[in-house]
């Protein structure tokens, strides 16, 4: 598998990027710092979702990585501007850690570079409508709507599920994908099978 | 299939990344891609708000479900205010739900060894001529019983009513009644 911080960085716009803000006198490229935040921000943000679990603590997350990323370009600290990803996601699975030990630095840095976080709009996850969602449901196999719920309810592993239903997490995850195609396919018709 | 720069990982691998279902490895690979590709991003996006969607469903009671005990265990472990009725194999109820109930669950208490295949008829007593059948639902055998989630927000506004719900063993050759169970329904006074 290829790394992040192998050469096809350097074409990537997030690098142009990185490197527009590292050559820069600090704070003089506010365009590339706008283009960076608008590039990252939103991936961040997913990575906090999917490793904390709560929107608060993931905008929280994106705001310090995004703070720290651009400030480490702007000081020159990040020396390789062509691995700006590779630093990100570093940045993000290092605050992860950080949170779950409830670090101050976290806070104390959204302190420090408040100004840095008006540059982007924050991306919004879609949302579905919840009614045609729920008619949507009513349309699937009562086995496959009951493991979308217990799953989703709280977002549960299929082993979690399976033990739930007594049977195997493999027998779960069959069902669940079914479920899940069917489900995407309603609420959204023009979308393709997975 | 495991995600790389050049190949996007699968609905199904988006899923188990989202659920905590792939190994260690995979779920980092995943990572690695999604911070460079935002296409798999918005696929993993509208993942999590169809989840989300399934949740408001549930919680809203807009779906009737089949479920398990340790399924409501994890239920009323978060908070949610559950009104439960236990009825005992072919027994019946009087059945309400007050202003505070966010969730209704039934009970049914039945024979489950041996079946392959559970199927269950939902009959109300204002239109008696529809039958609502739930094929083929989920359920633990070693539980002796069922727990039915009917659409809590179709309930909480109806009349006074019965409800029957009989609960069949399917195999290749016939349906076996195995149990029927009736809920005489009132709204809740001054409701």
């Amino acid at each position: 598998m290829q790394a992040l911080d192998t050469p096809v960085d350097g074409d990537s716009p997030e690098a142009r990027a990185a490197r527009r803000i590292a050559a820069a006198a600090p704070g003089e490229a506010r365009d590339a710092e706008a283009e960076l935040y608008r590039l990252l921000a939103p991936r961040a943000r997913r990575f906090g979702l999917r490793h904390l679990r709560d929107a608060h603590a993931a905008a929280d997350l994106m705001q310090h990585v995004m703070t720290l990323t651009i400030e480490q370009l702007r000081s020159g600290q990040l020396r390789e501007p062509d691995r700006v990803l590779s630093f990100v996601l570093g940045a993000c699975r290092l605050t992860v850690m950080d949170q779950r030990r409830g670090d101050r630095r976290r806070e104390d840095l959204l302190e420090r570079y408040a100004d840095v976080l008006q540059i982007a709009d924050l991306h919004v996850a879609p949302r579905f409508d919840h009614e045609r969602v729920a008619d949507c449901l009513e349309r699937l196999p009562e086995r496959e709507r009951s493991v979308l719920v217990m799953t989703f309810f709280d977002d549960q592993p299929s082993e979690a599920v399976g033990q739930q239903l007594g049977c195997s997490a493999g027998n779960v995850r069959v069902i669940r994908h079914r479920g899940i195609d069917k489900l995407r396919r309603c609420v959204d018709p023009g979308r393709r099978a997975s | 299939m495991s995600a790389t720069p050049q190949h996007h990982p699968s609905i199904e691998a988006l899923l188990d990344y989202w659920l905590d279902d792939g190994d260690p490895a995979a779920i980092e690979a995943i990572d690695e891609h999604l911070m460079r590709c935002d296409p798999c991003g918005q696929a993993l996006d509208d993942l999590v708000a169809l989840g989300d969607g399934v949740r408001a469903a549930f919680r809203s009671g807009a779906v009737a479900t089949m479920a398990t005990d340790a399924f409501l265990k994890r239920v009323v472990g978060r908070g949610v205010q559950v009104r439960e009725y236990r009825l005992p194999h072919n027994g019946s109820v009087n059945c309400t739900v007050a202003p505070e109930d966010e969730l209704l669950v039934a009970h049914l208490e039945t024979p489950l060894q041996g079946v392959e295949r559970l199927d269950a008829v939902v009959t109300l007593s204002f239109a008696p001529d529809v039958q609502h059948r739930l094929e083929d639902v989920p359920f633990d055998a070693q539980a002796g019983e069922v727990l039915w989630l009917p659409k809590f927000d179709l309930i909480r506004n109806a009349p006074a009513h019965t409800a029957e719900v009989t609960l069949l063993s399917v195999d290749a050759d016939a349906a076996h009644e195995l149990g029927r169970y009736t809920f005489r329904h009132q709204p809740w006074p001054g409701g």
